[in-house]
């Protein structure tokens, strides 16, 4: 498969995190995958701003900033899985992690459709990836917050027309999270 | 009664979620000697006196449409700023305004569920959501949002007084919460139709890019 981790770790300091990152971009390149990690942090992305210039002026491309946004939605939308990897920081995923993901919605046309029986936007791809959590716990995490934090993932996916594969803690043996990758 | 309002609309100024803010206000301010404080997280400057701001405050509204499912990453921005009041004691109280542009208010479901733990995170006692679904043409085409914006003016005044949002009118003002499965296939056809997606193609042609509307820029 070709993965895309989209690292949201904004703390270049905290290094457990980048090391579980490593790890298991380790276990899942010997596995025969196909892996980029994309460093937020070190990537200018800017704020959507809701121009809605993607749909209306320039579809399918952001038309408010020739950022590195280009970039993250090249490799998503040419990945097989996307993996949103954050440490929690106020009970979800970084600000720094949200900046890349409202920059996504250019992938998707601005009509509407139903699906599950709600409203969401039209597919511009034929083909979107499958996307899993990775998340690291913070000192005030309850599992209450892992669940909100899937929940809005779980909608997520439905809006970018696809399945929510997994939540994954950085708690939990890297070779668990690379054998369930495996598993796909 | 004294409040800090807080847009966390990407588009600020022009913003539906400003619209909203206005109605709520007006109803806010029939009560005298009730005033408020404005401020737009979608300002670069003046980002360091948010936090100040809301230190201060007696209470809060947070107000922002809703991106990818959640709040916009420029309000993480600011919630994060948030951390290092989590628990401190005189923490304001807190309430919010969530709308969407789909016709439905269940999009917000979820991010409201996330907005009432903030609140306990934070030690803020939590009044609850205001949540609007449909909100998108607020600006645009106001004449169809006149019902939406009288109970806002209510949801408003009755906070005005009680500090308390009035849950029939959260209720009200929030539109279908998810369609029945008859509307739904009514409705499933008709979103393939012209009418609805005129809006977006007068303004695709009118940026002389109809012709590129599909285009797959990635592939």
């Amino acid at each position: 498969m070709r993965i895309t981790i989209l690292n949201g770790n904004p703390d270049i300091k905290n290094i457990k995190f980048e090391d579980y990152l490593t790890k298991l971009t380790d276990l899942l390149t010997a596995n025969d995958h196909t892996v980029k990690v994309l460093q937020i942090r070190e990537m200018d992305v800017r704020y959507c701003i809701g121009c809605f210039g993607c749909w209306i002026k320039t579809p399918g491309e952001c038309s408010n900033a020739a950022d590195d946004s280009r970039l993250v939605r090249r490799e998503y939308i040419n990945s097989d899985l996307v993996i949103f990897a954050s440490p929690i920081i106020m009970g979800f995923t970084s600000a720094l992690l949200k900046k890349a993901h409202d920059k996504l919605l250019p992938l998707l046309l601005p009509y509407l459709e139903v699906d599950q029986w709600e409203a969401h936007h039209v597919a511009r791809y034929d083909k979107y990836p499958l996307i899993g959590l990775l998340l690291e716990k913070n000192n005030d995490t309850d599992e209450e917050d892992v669940e909100i934090i899937s929940g809005i993932y779980v909608r997520d996916a439905i809006n970018f027309k696809t399945s929510f594969c997994f939540t994954k803690l950085t708690t939990d043996p890297v070779e668990e999270v690379a054998n369930e990758i495996n598993s796909i | 009664m004294k409040l800090t309002v807080f847009n966390g609309s990407p588009r600020g100024k022009n913003s539906n979620t400003e619209i909203f803010l206005e109605h709520f206000l007006n109803g806010f301010l029939i009560k005298e000697g009730n005033v408020y404080e404005y401020a737009y997280l979608n300002r670069a400057k003046g980002q360091d006196r948010f936090l100040e701001l809301f230190k201060e405050a007696e209470n809060v509204l947070l107000a922002f449409p809703l991106y990818c499912d959640a709040m916009p990453a420029m309000v993480k921005t600011f919630i994060e700023s948030l951390e290092p009041l989590c628990g401190r004691k005189g923490n304001p109280n807190i309430g919010f305004i969530v709308q969407n542009g789909f016709p439905e208010a269940i999009h917000n479901r979820y991010v409201a569920r996330y907005l009432n733990k903030l609140s306990s995170r934070l030690g803020c006692k939590c009044m609850g959501t205001i949540i609007k679904g449909g909100g998108e043409g607020a600006r645009t085409m106001p004449d169809r949002y006149k019902k939406s914006f009288d109970i806002l003016r209510q949801l408003g005044q009755i906070y005005g007084e009680t500090g308390q949002f009035d849950l029939e009118l959260v209720h009200k003002l929030a539109g279908p919460y998810k369609f029945s499965k008859p509307v739904v296939l009514l409705f499933k056809p008709l979103l393939k139709t012209k009418p609805f997606k005129i809006g977006w193609d007068r303004m695709l042609k009118e940026n002389g890019a109809f012709e590129r509307r599909f285009d797959r820029p990635y592939l």
